[in-house]
Protein backbone atom coordinates (compact mmCIF):
# COMPACT_ATOMS: atom_id res chain seq x y z
CA UNK A 1 0.00 0.00 0.00
CA UNK A 2 2.81 2.09 0.98
CA UNK A 3 4.72 1.12 -1.97
CA UNK A 4 1.21 2.57 -4.24
CA UNK A 5 1.75 6.11 -3.27
CA UNK A 6 5.35 5.96 -3.81
CA UNK A 7 5.05 5.01 -7.50
CA UNK A 8 2.71 7.52 -7.81
CA UNK A 9 4.51 10.32 -5.98
CA UNK A 10 7.46 9.01 -8.53
CA UNK A 11 5.22 9.59 -11.59
CA UNK A 12 4.08 12.31 -10.86
CA UNK A 13 4.73 14.46 -13.89
CA UNK A 14 2.65 12.34 -15.31
CA UNK A 15 -0.05 12.69 -13.20
CA UNK A 16 0.51 16.74 -13.66
CA UNK A 17 -0.02 16.04 -17.87
CA UNK A 18 -2.80 14.35 -17.66
CA UNK A 19 -4.77 16.62 -15.41
CA UNK A 20 -3.34 19.11 -17.76
CA UNK A 21 -3.97 17.76 -21.12
CA UNK A 22 -7.51 16.45 -19.62
CA UNK A 23 -7.94 19.45 -18.72
CA UNK A 24 -7.56 21.01 -22.03
CA UNK A 25 -9.26 18.51 -24.26
CA UNK A 26 -12.65 19.52 -22.54
CA UNK A 27 -12.21 22.64 -23.26
CA UNK A 28 -10.79 23.10 -26.44
CA UNK A 29 -13.79 22.45 -28.54
CA UNK A 30 -16.20 24.73 -26.90
CA UNK A 31 -16.49 28.34 -27.90
CA UNK A 32 -16.34 30.36 -24.23
CA UNK A 33 -13.91 27.49 -23.53
CA UNK A 34 -12.17 28.37 -20.33
CA UNK A 35 -14.82 30.87 -19.69
CA UNK A 36 -16.96 27.66 -18.60
CA UNK A 37 -14.66 27.09 -15.47
CA UNK A 38 -16.57 30.32 -14.02
CA UNK A 39 -19.59 29.68 -15.81
CA UNK A 40 -20.62 26.23 -14.72
CA UNK A 41 -20.59 27.00 -11.02
CA UNK A 42 -22.48 30.55 -11.33
CA UNK A 43 -25.07 28.89 -13.40
CA UNK A 44 -25.94 26.19 -10.68
CA UNK A 45 -25.51 28.68 -8.22
CA UNK A 46 -28.49 31.04 -9.54
CA UNK A 47 -30.56 27.86 -10.39
CA UNK A 48 -30.75 27.57 -6.73
CA UNK A 49 -30.72 30.49 -5.36
CA UNK A 50 -34.12 31.12 -7.88
CA UNK A 51 -35.27 27.84 -6.23
CA UNK A 52 -35.35 28.45 -2.28
CA UNK A 53 -34.98 32.24 -2.16
CA UNK A 54 -37.58 33.25 -4.62
CA UNK A 55 -40.02 29.97 -4.87
CA UNK A 56 -39.94 28.94 -1.44
CA UNK A 57 -39.17 32.41 0.32
CA UNK A 58 -36.52 30.90 2.39
CA UNK A 59 -32.56 31.11 3.12
CA UNK A 60 -32.12 34.45 4.57
CA UNK A 61 -29.69 36.85 3.16
CA UNK A 62 -26.35 34.99 3.43
CA UNK A 63 -27.98 31.87 1.87
CA UNK A 64 -25.86 32.39 -1.30
CA UNK A 65 -22.83 32.16 0.03
CA UNK A 66 -23.82 29.43 2.13
CA UNK A 67 -25.29 27.16 -0.35
CA UNK A 68 -22.22 28.42 -2.62
CA UNK A 69 -19.44 26.95 -0.63
CA UNK A 70 -21.57 23.51 0.23
CA UNK A 71 -22.07 23.21 -3.44
CA UNK A 72 -18.51 23.77 -4.83
CA UNK A 73 -17.21 20.99 -1.76
CA UNK A 74 -20.32 18.97 -2.78
CA UNK A 75 -19.83 18.77 -6.22
CA UNK A 76 -15.76 18.42 -5.99
CA UNK A 77 -16.55 15.12 -4.11
CA UNK A 78 -19.35 13.59 -6.70
CA UNK A 79 -17.63 15.07 -10.08
CA UNK A 80 -14.19 12.74 -9.12
CA UNK A 81 -16.83 9.78 -7.60
CA UNK A 82 -18.46 10.08 -12.05
CA UNK A 83 -14.91 10.40 -13.47
CA UNK A 84 -13.82 7.39 -11.26
CA UNK A 85 -16.05 5.23 -12.41
CA UNK A 86 -14.80 5.44 -15.97
CA UNK A 87 -11.49 6.45 -15.25
CA UNK A 88 -10.11 2.63 -16.20
CA UNK A 89 -12.31 1.61 -18.87
CA UNK A 90 -11.72 5.01 -20.59
CA UNK A 91 -7.92 4.83 -20.89
CA UNK A 92 -8.00 1.13 -22.37
CA UNK A 93 -5.14 2.50 -25.24
CA UNK A 94 -3.11 4.04 -22.51
CA UNK A 95 -3.26 1.34 -20.32
CA UNK A 96 -2.10 -1.69 -22.62
CA UNK A 97 0.74 0.86 -24.35
CA UNK A 98 2.55 1.45 -20.83
CA UNK A 99 3.18 0.45 -17.52
CA UNK A 100 2.00 3.10 -14.84
CA UNK A 101 0.49 3.48 -11.34
CA UNK A 102 -3.06 3.05 -12.65
CA UNK A 103 -4.06 5.19 -9.03
CA UNK A 104 -2.88 7.64 -11.45
CA UNK A 105 -6.19 7.57 -13.09
CA UNK A 106 -8.96 7.90 -10.72
CA UNK A 107 -6.68 10.72 -9.15
CA UNK A 108 -6.50 12.92 -12.34
CA UNK A 109 -9.92 13.28 -12.06
CA UNK A 110 -9.62 14.52 -8.39
CA UNK A 111 -7.63 17.21 -9.22
CA UNK A 112 -9.72 18.19 -11.79
CA UNK A 113 -12.02 18.80 -10.00
CA UNK A 114 -9.91 20.21 -7.39
CA UNK A 115 -9.42 22.61 -9.73
CA UNK A 116 -13.23 23.39 -10.50
CA UNK A 117 -13.64 24.10 -6.72
CA UNK A 118 -11.09 26.50 -7.25
CA UNK A 119 -12.74 28.45 -9.89
CA UNK A 120 -15.41 28.14 -8.17
CA UNK A 121 -13.82 29.93 -5.51
CA UNK A 122 -12.64 32.36 -7.10
CA UNK A 123 -16.50 33.57 -7.63
CA UNK A 124 -16.98 32.84 -4.23
CA UNK A 125 -14.31 35.61 -2.84
CA UNK A 126 -15.86 38.95 -3.84
CA UNK A 127 -19.28 37.19 -2.75
CA UNK A 128 -18.28 36.91 0.64
CA UNK A 129 -17.50 40.31 1.11
CA UNK A 130 -20.91 41.68 -0.89
CA UNK A 131 -23.21 39.18 1.44
CA UNK A 132 -20.59 40.43 4.85
CA UNK A 133 -19.13 37.11 5.90
CA UNK A 134 -17.70 37.33 9.11
CA UNK A 135 -13.62 37.02 8.10
CA UNK A 136 -11.72 35.30 11.67
CA UNK A 137 -8.90 33.37 12.35
CA UNK A 138 -10.94 30.60 11.88
CA UNK A 139 -10.76 30.84 7.77
CA UNK A 140 -6.89 29.28 8.16
CA UNK A 141 -9.13 26.03 9.11
CA UNK A 142 -10.40 25.96 5.10
CA UNK A 143 -6.94 24.20 4.23
CA UNK A 144 -7.82 21.67 6.88
CA UNK A 145 -10.90 20.60 5.70
CA UNK A 146 -10.11 20.59 1.91
CA UNK A 147 -7.33 17.65 2.94
CA UNK A 148 -9.87 15.75 4.75
CA UNK A 149 -11.95 15.74 1.69
CA UNK A 150 -9.53 15.01 -0.67
CA UNK A 151 -8.41 11.82 1.67
CA UNK A 152 -11.83 10.48 1.30
CA UNK A 153 -12.41 11.31 -1.83
CA UNK A 154 -9.36 9.33 -3.31
CA UNK A 155 -10.35 6.53 -1.02
CA UNK A 156 -13.72 6.76 -2.26
CA UNK A 157 -12.40 7.02 -5.93
CA UNK A 158 -9.85 4.14 -5.70
CA UNK A 159 -12.87 1.88 -4.74
CA UNK A 160 -15.18 3.42 -7.66
CA UNK A 161 -12.04 2.87 -10.13
CA UNK A 162 -12.44 -0.74 -9.64
CA UNK A 163 -15.74 -1.67 -9.25
CA UNK A 164 -17.22 0.52 -12.23
CA UNK A 165 -14.40 -1.04 -13.98
CA UNK A 166 -16.23 -4.47 -14.02
CA UNK A 167 -19.78 -2.94 -13.47
CA UNK A 168 -20.61 -0.28 -15.67
CA UNK A 169 -24.13 -0.21 -13.87
CA UNK A 170 -22.43 1.43 -11.31
CA UNK A 171 -22.91 5.22 -13.07
CA UNK A 172 -26.87 4.52 -13.08
CA UNK A 173 -26.88 3.89 -9.45
CA UNK A 174 -24.58 6.79 -8.88
CA UNK A 175 -26.29 8.98 -10.39
CA UNK A 176 -29.25 8.20 -7.73
CA UNK A 177 -27.25 8.25 -4.62
CA UNK A 178 -25.59 11.36 -6.02
CA UNK A 179 -29.29 12.79 -5.81
CA UNK A 180 -30.64 11.00 -2.66
CA UNK A 181 -26.90 12.05 -0.71
CA UNK A 182 -27.07 16.17 -2.39
CA UNK A 183 -30.59 16.24 -0.67
CA UNK A 184 -29.59 14.73 2.44
CA UNK A 185 -26.69 16.98 3.18
CA UNK A 186 -26.84 20.54 4.53
CA UNK A 187 -26.83 22.29 0.90
CA UNK A 188 -29.78 23.65 -0.01
CA UNK A 189 -30.30 24.53 3.80
CA UNK A 190 -28.34 24.55 7.14
CA UNK A 191 -28.84 21.76 9.79
CA UNK A 192 -29.38 24.42 12.17
CA UNK A 193 -32.44 26.03 11.01
CA UNK A 194 -33.96 22.84 9.01
CA UNK A 195 -32.62 19.72 11.31
CA UNK A 196 -34.76 19.10 14.49
CA UNK A 197 -32.89 19.49 17.53
CA UNK A 198 -33.08 16.07 18.74
CA UNK A 199 -32.33 14.37 15.33
CA UNK A 200 -29.02 16.67 14.67
CA UNK A 201 -26.69 14.54 16.51
CA UNK A 202 -28.33 11.55 14.70
CA UNK A 203 -28.30 12.87 10.94
CA UNK A 204 -24.67 14.46 11.42
CA UNK A 205 -23.62 10.87 12.40
CA UNK A 206 -25.13 9.07 9.55
CA UNK A 207 -23.93 11.57 7.14
CA UNK A 208 -20.45 11.70 7.49
CA UNK A 209 -20.42 15.03 5.20
CA UNK A 210 -22.76 16.82 6.88
CA UNK A 211 -20.31 17.98 9.78
CA UNK A 212 -17.59 18.56 6.81
CA UNK A 213 -19.91 21.11 5.05
CA UNK A 214 -21.26 22.71 8.03
CA UNK A 215 -17.69 23.38 9.38
CA UNK A 216 -16.92 25.04 5.52
CA UNK A 217 -20.22 27.28 6.39
CA UNK A 218 -18.89 27.85 9.80
CA UNK A 219 -14.99 28.90 9.40
CA UNK A 220 -15.75 30.62 5.72
CA UNK A 221 -18.90 32.83 6.65
CA UNK A 222 -19.98 32.53 10.04
CA UNK A 223 -16.13 32.84 11.27
CA UNK A 224 -16.67 29.89 14.29
CA UNK A 225 -14.66 27.06 14.39
CA UNK A 226 -15.47 23.86 12.78
CA UNK A 227 -18.30 22.10 13.61
CA UNK A 228 -17.56 18.83 16.04
CA UNK A 229 -19.53 16.76 13.91
CA UNK A 230 -16.18 17.49 11.36
CA UNK A 231 -14.38 14.69 13.49
CA UNK A 232 -16.72 12.27 12.01
CA UNK A 233 -15.57 13.10 8.78
CA UNK A 234 -12.16 12.85 9.70
CA UNK A 235 -12.73 9.37 10.91
CA UNK A 236 -14.82 7.95 7.60
CA UNK A 237 -12.10 9.65 5.74
CA UNK A 238 -9.13 7.95 7.00
CA UNK A 239 -11.22 4.38 7.06
CA UNK A 240 -12.23 5.11 3.78
CA UNK A 241 -8.79 6.06 2.42
CA UNK A 242 -7.37 2.86 3.93
CA UNK A 243 -9.70 0.66 2.45
CA UNK A 244 -9.66 2.44 -1.50
CA UNK A 245 -5.99 2.13 -1.24
CA UNK A 246 -5.46 -1.51 0.60
CA UNK A 247 -8.85 -2.46 -2.22
CA UNK A 248 -7.00 -0.63 -5.31
CA UNK A 249 -3.58 -2.90 -4.30
CA UNK A 250 -5.02 -5.77 -4.19
CA UNK A 251 -7.07 -5.48 -7.72
CA UNK A 252 -4.69 -3.24 -9.90
CA UNK A 253 -3.28 -6.01 -11.74
CA UNK A 254 -6.43 -7.61 -11.93
CA UNK A 255 -8.18 -4.39 -13.86
CA UNK A 256 -5.22 -4.55 -16.84
CA UNK A 257 -6.44 -7.96 -17.65
CA UNK A 258 -9.80 -7.58 -17.40
CA UNK A 259 -10.13 -4.72 -19.74
CA UNK B 1 19.09 -8.17 -22.12
CA UNK B 2 15.26 -9.59 -22.30
CA UNK B 3 15.40 -12.98 -20.63
CA UNK B 4 12.08 -14.76 -20.58
CA UNK B 5 11.56 -18.31 -19.17
CA UNK B 6 8.80 -20.46 -18.75
CA UNK B 7 5.86 -17.62 -19.15
CA UNK B 8 2.57 -17.94 -18.61
CA UNK B 9 0.28 -15.63 -18.95
CA UNK B 10 -3.65 -16.68 -18.29
CA UNK B 11 -6.67 -14.33 -19.39
CA UNK B 12 -10.14 -14.90 -17.96
CA UNK B 13 -12.57 -15.10 -20.55
CA UNK B 14 -14.89 -12.32 -20.89
CA UNK B 15 -18.21 -13.73 -20.10
CA UNK B 16 -21.27 -11.74 -20.01
CA UNK B 17 -21.26 -9.20 -17.66
CA UNK B 18 -23.67 -10.90 -15.20
CA UNK B 19 -21.48 -13.62 -14.29
CA UNK B 20 -18.34 -12.38 -14.48
CA UNK B 21 -19.68 -9.84 -11.46
CA UNK B 22 -20.80 -12.56 -9.57
CA UNK B 23 -17.34 -14.27 -10.10
CA UNK B 24 -15.85 -10.67 -8.89
CA UNK B 25 -18.12 -11.12 -5.61
CA UNK B 26 -16.78 -15.09 -4.96
CA UNK B 27 -15.95 -18.51 -5.93
CA UNK B 28 -19.30 -19.60 -3.69
CA UNK B 29 -21.59 -17.84 -6.84
CA UNK B 30 -19.78 -19.29 -9.35
CA UNK B 31 -21.54 -22.18 -11.13
CA UNK B 32 -18.88 -25.18 -11.07
CA UNK B 33 -20.97 -26.82 -13.90
CA UNK B 34 -19.38 -24.34 -16.70
CA UNK B 35 -16.18 -23.95 -17.03
CA UNK B 36 -14.11 -21.17 -15.19
CA UNK B 37 -13.36 -20.18 -18.72
CA UNK B 38 -9.63 -19.08 -17.83
CA UNK B 39 -6.98 -19.74 -21.06
CA UNK B 40 -3.70 -19.10 -21.25
CA UNK B 41 -2.60 -16.43 -24.04
CA UNK B 42 1.27 -17.50 -23.70
CA UNK B 43 2.29 -20.53 -22.00
CA UNK B 44 6.07 -22.41 -21.95
CA UNK B 45 7.88 -19.27 -23.63
CA UNK B 46 11.17 -19.54 -22.93
CA UNK B 47 13.75 -16.99 -24.90
CA UNK B 48 16.74 -14.98 -24.21
CA UNK B 49 17.32 -11.29 -26.01
CA UNK B 50 20.82 -10.45 -26.13
CA UNK B 51 21.68 -6.92 -26.06
CA UNK B 52 21.86 -4.86 -29.43
CA UNK B 53 20.12 -7.83 -30.85
CA UNK B 54 16.77 -7.61 -32.86
CA UNK B 55 13.86 -10.39 -32.62
CA UNK B 56 11.33 -10.96 -35.17
CA UNK B 57 7.85 -12.27 -33.53
CA UNK B 58 5.75 -13.77 -35.96
CA UNK B 59 2.29 -15.84 -35.81
CA UNK B 60 -1.44 -15.58 -36.08
CA UNK B 61 -3.63 -13.31 -35.31
CA UNK B 62 -4.34 -14.28 -31.47
CA UNK B 63 -1.47 -16.02 -31.01
CA UNK B 64 0.16 -13.75 -27.98
CA UNK B 65 2.30 -11.47 -29.84
CA UNK B 66 0.89 -7.79 -28.38
CA UNK B 67 1.09 -9.85 -25.61
CA UNK B 68 4.06 -10.68 -25.03
CA UNK B 69 5.61 -7.52 -25.76
CA UNK B 70 3.21 -5.95 -22.50
CA UNK B 71 4.62 -8.81 -21.01
CA UNK B 72 7.75 -7.59 -21.17
CA UNK B 73 7.24 -3.24 -21.15
CA UNK B 74 6.01 -4.44 -17.79
CA UNK B 75 2.25 -4.32 -18.37
CA UNK B 76 0.80 -7.97 -17.40
CA UNK B 77 2.57 -9.54 -14.70
CA UNK B 78 3.46 -13.11 -15.57
CA UNK B 79 0.97 -15.80 -13.90
CA UNK B 80 4.55 -18.38 -14.47
CA UNK B 81 7.48 -17.97 -15.32
CA UNK B 82 9.63 -15.28 -14.97
CA UNK B 83 10.53 -12.10 -17.30
CA UNK B 84 13.83 -10.39 -16.59
CA UNK B 85 14.26 -7.13 -18.57
CA UNK B 86 17.43 -5.24 -18.24
CA UNK B 87 17.25 -0.99 -19.33
CA UNK B 88 14.36 1.16 -20.34
CA UNK B 89 11.84 0.50 -22.42
CA UNK B 90 10.54 2.47 -24.92
CA UNK B 91 6.57 0.47 -25.33
CA UNK B 92 5.10 1.78 -29.08
CA UNK B 93 1.61 2.59 -28.62
CA UNK B 94 0.47 0.76 -31.90
CA UNK B 95 -1.04 2.91 -34.29
CA UNK B 96 -1.31 5.87 -32.04
CA UNK B 97 -3.75 3.83 -30.09
CA UNK B 98 -2.43 6.36 -26.70
CA UNK B 99 -3.55 9.36 -28.47
CA UNK B 100 -5.71 11.55 -26.92
CA UNK B 101 -8.23 12.29 -30.05
CA UNK B 102 -8.87 15.78 -28.95
CA UNK B 103 -5.38 17.07 -28.28
CA UNK B 104 -2.72 18.41 -31.44
CA UNK B 105 -0.41 15.88 -32.39
CA UNK B 106 2.07 18.64 -30.55
CA UNK B 107 0.45 17.72 -27.14
CA UNK B 108 0.45 14.01 -27.87
CA UNK B 109 4.32 14.36 -28.20
CA UNK B 110 4.43 15.30 -24.51
CA UNK B 111 1.59 13.45 -22.84
CA UNK B 112 3.04 10.32 -24.54
CA UNK B 113 6.95 11.29 -23.60
CA UNK B 114 5.90 11.48 -20.32
CA UNK B 115 4.34 7.70 -20.16
CA UNK B 116 7.24 6.23 -21.18
CA UNK B 117 9.39 8.42 -18.68
CA UNK B 118 10.99 11.38 -20.30
CA UNK B 119 10.98 14.63 -18.33
CA UNK B 120 9.37 17.79 -20.01
CA UNK B 121 12.92 18.82 -20.84
CA UNK B 122 13.95 15.49 -22.96
CA UNK B 123 11.07 16.17 -24.87
CA UNK B 124 11.82 19.63 -25.65
CA UNK B 125 15.50 18.58 -26.98
CA UNK B 126 13.46 15.89 -29.32
CA UNK B 127 10.42 17.56 -30.34
CA UNK B 128 11.76 19.15 -33.55
CA UNK B 129 13.42 15.84 -34.55
CA UNK B 130 10.22 13.83 -34.13
CA UNK B 131 7.93 16.74 -36.08
CA UNK B 132 10.08 16.14 -39.03
CA UNK B 133 10.83 12.95 -39.22
CA UNK B 134 6.72 12.15 -38.46
CA UNK B 135 6.40 14.54 -41.86
CA UNK B 136 3.47 16.16 -39.57
CA UNK B 137 4.16 19.83 -41.06
CA UNK B 138 1.41 21.61 -39.83
CA UNK B 139 -0.70 18.98 -38.85
CA UNK B 140 1.28 18.54 -35.63
CA UNK B 141 -1.09 21.62 -34.40
CA UNK B 142 -4.71 20.33 -34.93
CA UNK B 143 -6.14 17.95 -32.92
CA UNK B 144 -4.69 13.87 -33.97
CA UNK B 145 -8.91 13.29 -34.50
CA UNK B 146 -8.08 14.64 -37.75
CA UNK B 147 -5.22 12.55 -38.31
CA UNK B 148 -5.38 9.35 -41.05
CA UNK B 149 -4.19 6.00 -39.85
CA UNK B 150 -0.58 6.91 -41.70
CA UNK B 151 -0.15 9.50 -40.18
CA UNK B 152 -1.02 8.74 -36.42
CA UNK B 153 1.12 5.58 -37.45
CA UNK B 154 4.53 7.62 -38.08
CA UNK B 155 4.03 9.87 -34.92
CA UNK B 156 3.75 6.79 -32.87
CA UNK B 157 7.24 5.79 -34.69
CA UNK B 158 8.76 8.54 -34.52
CA UNK B 159 8.16 9.24 -30.87
CA UNK B 160 9.20 5.67 -30.21
CA UNK B 161 12.38 5.75 -32.56
CA UNK B 162 13.40 9.11 -30.69
CA UNK B 163 12.97 8.19 -27.39
CA UNK B 164 16.55 7.18 -26.99
CA UNK B 165 15.26 3.84 -24.73
CA UNK B 166 17.32 0.89 -24.35
CA UNK B 167 14.85 -1.60 -25.32
CA UNK B 168 11.96 -0.39 -28.45
CA UNK B 169 9.26 -2.98 -28.89
CA UNK B 170 7.46 -2.03 -32.15
CA UNK B 171 3.93 -3.41 -33.02
CA UNK B 172 2.93 -3.64 -36.47
CA UNK B 173 3.64 0.16 -36.69
CA UNK B 174 5.30 0.27 -39.85
CA UNK B 175 2.64 -1.42 -41.62
CA UNK B 176 0.15 1.88 -42.12
CA UNK B 177 3.00 4.58 -43.68
CA UNK B 178 2.94 4.94 -47.32
CA UNK B 179 5.88 3.99 -49.28
CA UNK B 180 8.17 6.70 -48.46
CA UNK B 181 7.97 6.73 -44.90
CA UNK B 182 8.49 3.28 -44.44
CA UNK B 183 11.91 3.24 -46.69
CA UNK B 184 12.83 6.03 -44.00
CA UNK B 185 11.60 3.85 -41.27
CA UNK B 186 13.28 1.43 -42.67
CA UNK B 187 16.70 3.50 -42.29
CA UNK B 188 15.99 4.31 -39.00
CA UNK B 189 15.69 0.92 -38.14
CA UNK B 190 19.07 0.20 -39.64
CA UNK B 191 20.36 2.82 -37.22
CA UNK B 192 19.11 1.25 -34.30
CA UNK B 193 20.07 -1.68 -34.82
CA UNK B 194 22.62 -3.48 -33.35
CA UNK B 195 22.58 -0.09 -30.63
CA UNK B 196 18.97 -1.04 -28.83
CA UNK B 197 17.81 -4.13 -28.43
CA UNK B 198 14.81 -4.14 -30.77
CA UNK B 199 11.66 -6.47 -30.24
CA UNK B 200 9.69 -6.10 -34.17
CA UNK B 201 5.89 -7.68 -34.22
CA UNK B 202 4.76 -7.40 -37.52
CA UNK B 203 2.97 -9.27 -40.41
CA UNK B 204 5.11 -8.71 -43.26
CA UNK B 205 7.59 -10.89 -43.42
CA UNK B 206 10.25 -8.94 -45.21
CA UNK B 207 10.54 -6.64 -42.75
CA UNK B 208 11.05 -9.45 -40.52
CA UNK B 209 13.65 -11.15 -42.64
CA UNK B 210 15.39 -7.20 -43.13
CA UNK B 211 16.26 -7.00 -40.18
CA UNK B 212 15.57 -9.69 -37.34
CA UNK B 213 18.46 -12.02 -36.52
CA UNK B 214 16.18 -14.45 -34.78
CA UNK B 215 11.96 -15.08 -35.38
CA UNK B 216 10.00 -16.53 -32.81
CA UNK B 217 6.82 -18.08 -34.21
CA UNK B 218 4.20 -17.60 -31.72
CA UNK B 219 1.11 -20.10 -32.37
CA UNK B 220 -1.83 -20.16 -29.92
CA UNK B 221 0.46 -18.47 -27.02
CA UNK B 222 2.82 -21.74 -27.38
CA UNK B 223 6.54 -21.01 -28.86
CA UNK B 224 6.04 -23.06 -32.35
CA UNK B 225 9.57 -22.43 -33.63
CA UNK B 226 12.56 -20.26 -32.82
CA UNK B 227 15.79 -19.71 -35.07
CA UNK B 228 16.81 -18.44 -38.06
CA UNK B 229 14.69 -15.79 -39.76
CA UNK B 230 14.84 -17.92 -42.99
CA UNK B 231 13.55 -21.41 -41.86
CA UNK B 232 10.88 -20.02 -39.13
CA UNK B 233 9.89 -17.68 -41.59
CA UNK B 234 9.52 -20.78 -43.94
CA UNK B 235 8.12 -23.29 -41.31
CA UNK B 236 5.05 -20.53 -40.72
CA UNK B 237 4.09 -19.95 -44.06
CA UNK B 238 3.87 -23.45 -44.87
CA UNK B 239 1.55 -23.81 -41.76
CA UNK B 240 -0.23 -21.03 -42.96
CA UNK B 241 -1.21 -23.12 -46.09
CA UNK B 242 -2.97 -25.71 -44.35
CA UNK B 243 -4.76 -26.42 -40.87
CA UNK B 244 -2.67 -27.44 -37.96
CA UNK B 245 -3.70 -29.39 -34.91
CA UNK B 246 -3.59 -27.43 -31.80
CA UNK B 247 -0.94 -27.72 -29.82
CA UNK B 248 -0.82 -29.36 -26.33
CA UNK B 249 -1.09 -26.51 -23.88
CA UNK B 250 -0.90 -28.48 -20.68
Amino acid sequence: MIEQLKNVWQRRELLWYIVKFQMKAEKKNKVLGFAWSFLDPLLLLLVYIVLVSYIFGRGGPQFPILLFIALLSWRWFTSSLVRSVTSVTSKVGLIQGVRFPLAILPLSGIIIGFFDWLFGFVILVPMLFIFEASFTVNILWLPVLLLVEFVGIVGACLIFAVVGTYLSDLSNILQFLIRLGFYLSPILYSVEDTVPERLTTLYMLVNPFAGLLESYKNVLIRGVPPSEYALVGVAVALVVFMVGLWYFSRNEYKLVKAI
Amino acid sequence: MVKVSELGIKFRMQKRRRSQVLDFFGEKFRNRQRPTGEFWALRHVTFTVERGETVGIIGRNGSGKSTLLRVIAGIYPPDEGTVSVDGEVSTLFSLGTGFNAELSGRDNIYLNGIMIGLTKIQIDGIIDAIINFAELGDFIDVPVRTYSSGMKARLGFAIAMHSDKDIVLIDEIMAAGDAAFRQKADVEMERIMGEKTVLLVSHNMSTIERFASTVIWLDRGAMAAMGEPKEVIEQYLAASRVKKPPPDLD
